[in-house]
């Protein structure tokens, strides 16, 4: 191999984390870069203070 | 470098007594649940509590060794939080209330940035009241894929498990949203305004 070649990389090296392969073969994001733009203005989060109800809930189930 | 456990490590945990275990799985997957909820229910009060029975309902579950593990820990909690929601209607139809439509409280937390000025914030406010619209005006079945996918982040794999379809339908499903959402905006002249 030459000393320029592209380093191989394991299967287990290559980061899918967050990848779908059907939405990556698909091409959706790409060709709806648009409404994903606007979709991703909407951001629902719960709030902390309903984290912790939740988690005090959850300590006095046990 | 430290392993990080799986929903199952962390379920197994639990049972056994280290209540630590499901307050990692809440933090890992609160807002996937609560994004769905929301889009749903627009009543925010009831949102959090459906979110709340959610959580609770799984502890009760995996308490009486109702999970198995399969790798779908979060998809199984969101069969559960997608019953809630469909109780939820049913209780609604049968008492014939008012419908969510009547609420307008916004939803969704707005980061409270130092920054941002008020007429800032309203356009905000107005473009997330406005994809709202977009995506309650989706059938049925396109919403439900967008929300799952988009919102809740998970894969067309998983979407097909919840919803009992192939993962063709439910790329096709999620296509004809996008399809459907870029016509609206379009009719709707809806746009970023901001960055």
């Amino acid at each position: 191999m030459a000393k320029t070649s592209t380093p191989f990389l394991s299967y287990h090296e290559i980061q899918v984390g967050n990848i779908d392969i059907y939405d990556d073969a698909f091409g959706l994001s790409q060709e709806f870069s648009d409404v994903f733009n606007l979709l991703d203005q909407l951001k629902p989060v719960p709030k902390k203070r309903l984290t912790k109800l939740l988690i005090e809930r959850v300590r006095q189930m046990n | 470098m430290k392993k990080t456990m799986t929903d199952y490590e962390l379920i197994e945990k639990f049972v056994k007594g280290e209540q630590s275990c499901f307050e990692e799985l809440i933090r890992r997957h609160k807002s996937k649940v609560f994004a769905y909820i929301s889009l749903y229910i627009r009543d925010q009060a009831l949102a959090e509590d459906l979110f709340q029975d959610t959580f609770l309902k799984v502890i009760q579950s995996v308490k009486c060794g109702k999970y198995y593990d399969n790798g779908k820990f979060i998809s199984w909690v969101m069969r559960i939080a997608h019953n809630l929601i469909i109780d939820h209607f049913r209780r609604v139809k049968q008492l014939n209330t008012v419908s969510n439509d009547d609420y307008e409280s916004d939803l969704f937390n707005s980061r409270k940035l130092a920054d941002e000025n008020v007429e800032d914030q309203m356009i905000k406010r107005q473009i997330q009241k406005d994809i709202r619209k977009l995506i309650s005006e989706l059938p049925d079945d396109q919403r439900e894929v967008v929300i799952l996918r988009h919102y809740s982040g998970l894969s067309f794999k998983e979407i097909a498990e919840i919803t009992d379809v192939s993962i063709n339908t439910a790329l096709g499903r999620m296509r004809y949203a996008l399809i459907n959402m870029r016509k609206m905006m379009e009719e709707k002249k809806i746009s970023l305004t901001f960055n």
